[in-house]
């Protein structure tokens, strides 16, 4: 029952996304839009953040056959792999100048950056709040929450910096 | 190889990356990638970019 709760609420969240991007795209397509150049840079940006999961996974299956016990929750280990991959994809796409669509709303997606980081932030504020993260001894739900945060704050910061170098090196 | 004879052309027709890149659908970066000779553009994106100035692959793509 708790998986089939969790499983609507990912599908509901995926469907609110998808609206939500369909409305931040300036001709209101679901699809962003990429350029042959930018859809060669992303190629090689899935590439990498691949690579990252495996090793990422890698190292996860060497601790767990030498019954290394961390203080985490298995599914918390397993969603950081994919921010892993997800950072790595950004990162590499920021700065190769492939990471905003060509139909992409900048604005808007900052916004929606902002109203994500807010809802990630609450759960994380919430656990502190009731004197730590731990649950059961082990990091649980609201590392999840902290581990979107920290990737939001980080990608947010690439794009900041990305924009004003930008804006120093544009060609005229 | 840096691409000169696009950005001359591109200049002569007084237009910015940013409006070359429009006319052809693709990033102000591509733009500029193309012209710093960082990217090889396909042969469609070589016709959109000779529309847009009026000239031809050999004028701003052979290497003769």
């Amino acid at each position: 029952m708790k998986a089939l709760s969790i499983l609507i609420g990912i599908a509901a969240g995926i469907g609110l996304a998808l609206v939500i991007f369909k409305y931040s795209n300036r001709n209101h397509k679901m699809e962003t839009q990429y350029d042959e150049r930018q859809k060669d840079v992303r190629g090689k940006g899935y590439r990498y953040a691949y690579y990252a999961m495996m090793i990422y996974e890698a190292i996860l299956l060497i601790l767990s056959i030498g019954e290394v016990a961390l203080p985490v929750e298995s599914y918390v280990l397993h969603f950081t792999g994919m921010l892993v991959g997800a950072m790595v994809l950004a990162t590499y796409c920021i700065w190769h100048d492939a990471y905003w669509g060509l139909n992409n709303n900048r604005k808007r997606y900052g916004l929606i950056f902002l109203a994500l980081g807010i809802l990630n932030a609450i759960p994380v504020i919430g656990s502190l709040a009731r004197g730590g993260m731990l649950e059961n001894g082990k990091l649980a739900t609201p590392a999840i929450n902290l581990g979107v945060l920290i990737m939001l704050v980080v990608t947010g910061a690439e794009l900041l910096i990305k924009a004003q170098l930008e804006k120093r090196g544009a060609e005229e | 190889m840096k691409n000169l004879r696009l950005k001359a052309a591109r200049a002569a027709k007084d237009l910015s990356q940013e409006q070359l890149a429009a006319l052809c659908n693709v990033s102000r970066q591509t733009i500029s990638a193309i012209e710093k000779g960082d990217y090889n553009p396909t042969i469609n994106l070589c016709i959109a970019i000779c529309k847009a100035l009026g000239k031809t692959l050999d004028e701003l793509f052979w290497e003769g």
